[in-house]
C-alpha cells in the first residue's frame, strides 16, 4: 500500500524532511511485533463455543476410532511377532533373524508406523490439552518464577504450533513427528506445573 | 508496508474456518495474533486492554468469516476489524473521561516504555518505541495507521468519525513531537561516523 501524497501533505513535509519522514516510517515498520499470552486463544475458543460459533468437535469419535485402530494394530503385531507360539520352526527362524539384525527398511510399512506414531502423539497432545483445561483457573497470585516458567512453556508451545500449522512451512514426516513429540513433552510439563500450582493455591 | 500483507493463509483453511472448524480458526489466530495484538498494544499501551481487544477481534472474525468473500486479502479484512475495535476502545475511553477527540492531543502521557511491553534499551536515552509511547493516543493511532498501515487520511477520518483535516493536523503535530527523536538519532549517527572517520584516515 502506498502513502497518500496529496497537496496538504506538504504541511507535514514542512515539519519533517522527506528523508526524516522515510527514516521515521521505516523505523516504525521495523518495530518488532509482540506475542500475546497463549491463554488468550483459550478464552477466544471458550467464548466462541459458548456462543455456538464453532462446529461441534468429533474428538470423542476420533479418539474412539484411534483407540480402536491402535488395539487392532497391537493385536496384528502380536500375532506377527509371536508366531513361535503357534509354530516351533518359525520360532527358530525368528531367533536366527534376531542374531543378524538388518537396517530398517523404508517401505510403506515404515510410513504407516510413522503415521501411527504421529497419531499417538496427536492423541496424547489432545489429551494433555483436555487435562490442562480441566485444571482450575490460574490463581491471581503466583510466584514470579512459576509465572515465568509457565509463560516460557506457553510461548514455546505457541512457536511449535505456528511451525506445525503455518501452511508455508513444509516439513518432512520425521520433522513433523519431532515437533509433535516436543509439543507433548512441553504440554506435559505445563500440565504438571499448572496442576501443582492449583494444588498449592487450594491450601 | 503493513505486516498483515505478508501473511498468507491457504483458501482451504479459510473455507474450513467458515464451516466453524476450530482447528482452522486456531491456524488463522496463530498467524495473525501477533500483528493484531501489537496494533492493540500500540493503541492502548496496556497489555490487559490489548488482550481484550485481541479477543474481541478474533471472536468477530469467527462470527463473520463465513461472510468473507475473499475479494480483499484476509489480512486486510482482519486488520480493519482490529483497527476498528482499537479505535472504538479509544473512543469509549474518551467518552468515559468526558474528553473530546480534539482535546486529546493535549493529554499528558509520560513515557514509561517498560510498562507498555515496549523495548527500552538502556543504552539509548530515547528510542522510537518510547517516542511513540509519549504521543497522545489519537496522534499515535494516526501516525501508525498512516505511516505503517498505509491508510489514507480519508480512511482514517472515516474510521475516527472525523474530518480529513483532523487526521492531517494530528499527524503534523505528532511529527513535531517526534522530530527531537529524529534529530537526536541523526546527531548520534553523525557523531559515530565522525569518530570512525579520523581513525580510518590515520591508518
Amino acid at each position: 500500500m502506498t502513502i497518500d501524497q496529496d497537496p496538504q501533505d506538504e504541511t507535514m513535509n514542512g515539519v519533517l524532511s522527506a528523508s526524516e519522514h522515510e527514516r521515521l516510517r521505516q523505523g516504525l515498520i521495523d518495530l518488532p511485533d509482540t506475542m500475546p499470552r497463549r491463554s488468550v486463544w483459550r478464552r477466544i475458543e471458550a467464548q466462541a463455543r459458548a456462543e455456538g460459533m464453532l462446529a461441534k468437535q468429533r474428538v470423542h469419535q476420533q479418539l474412539k476410532w484411534l483407540v480402536g485402530a491402535g488395539i487392532a494394530a497391537a493385536v496384528v503385531l502380536a500375532v506377527l511377532r509371536l508366531p513361535g507360539a503357534l509354530d516351533p520352526d518359525a520360532a527358530e527362524q525368528i531367533a536366527g533373524e534376531r542374531e543378524f539384525p538388518t537396517e530398517p527398511r523404508y517401505t510403506e510399512q515404515t510410513a504407516s508406523s510413522n503415521a501411527q506414531a504421529l497419531n499417538v502423539l496427536m492423541v496424547q497432545s489432545q489429551q494433555l490439552e483436555h487435562d490442562l483445561r480441566a485444571v482450575p483457573y490460574q490463581p491471581r497470585l503466583m510466584r514470579a518464577s512459576t509465572a515465568a516458567t509457565i509463560s516460557s512453556l506457553e510461548d514455546r508451545i505457541a512457536a511449535i504450533d505456528y511451525q506445525l500449522n503455518y501452511p508455508a512451512i513444509r516439513m518432512s514426516p520425521a520433522q513433523t513427528q519431532l515437533y509433535w513429540r516436543e509439543r507433548v513433552r512441553l504440554m506435559d510439563s505445563l500440565v504438571k506445573l499448572r496442576y501443582a500450582q492449583a494444588q498449592r493455591a487450594s491450601f | 508496508m503493513s505486516k498483515f500483507a505478508d501473511i498468507q493463509i491457504d483458501p482451504g483453511i479459510v473455507r474450513r474456518a467458515a464451516r466453524g472448524d476450530v482447528r482452522a480458526h486456531e491456524i488463522i489466530y496463530r498467524a495473525f495474533s501477533a500483528p493484531v495484538y501489537s496494533i492493540c498494544l500500540r493503541f492502548t499501551r496496556v497489555p490487559a486492554n490489548a488482550e481484550d481487544l485481541l479477543q474481541e477481534t478474533f471472536v468477530e472474525i469467527i462470527r463473520n468469516i463465513a461472510a468473507f468473500r475473499g475479494e480483499a486479502p484476509l489480512g486486510s479484512w482482519i486488520r480493519r476489524i482490529a483497527v476498528s475495535k482499537a479505535l472504538m476502545f479509544l473512543r469509549s475511553a474518551w467518552h468515559s473521561r468526558g474528553q473530546s477527540l480534539d482535546d486529546e492531543f493535549e493529554e499528558v502521557t509520560p513515557g514509561r516504555p517498560e510498562s507498555h511491553g515496549i523495548s527500552g534499551h538502556p543504552e539509548h536515552a530515547i528510542d522510537l518505541d518510547a517516542a511513540l509511547a509519549n504521543l497522545p493516543s489519537v496522534s499515535r493511532a494516526v501516525v501508525w495507521l498512516h505511516d505503517v498501515e498505509g491508510f489514507t487520511h480519508k480512511e482514517i477520518a472515516g474510521l475516527m468519525g472525523k474530518t480529513e483535516s483532523f487526521s492531517k493536523s494530528q499527524l503534523s503535530r505528532a511529527y513535531q513531537r517526534l522530530r527531537p527523536f529524529l534529530e537526536a538519532h541523526a546527531a548520534e549517527k553523525s557523531a559515530s561516523t565522525a569518530m570512525e572517520g579520523p581513525a580510518l584516515g590515520s591508518c
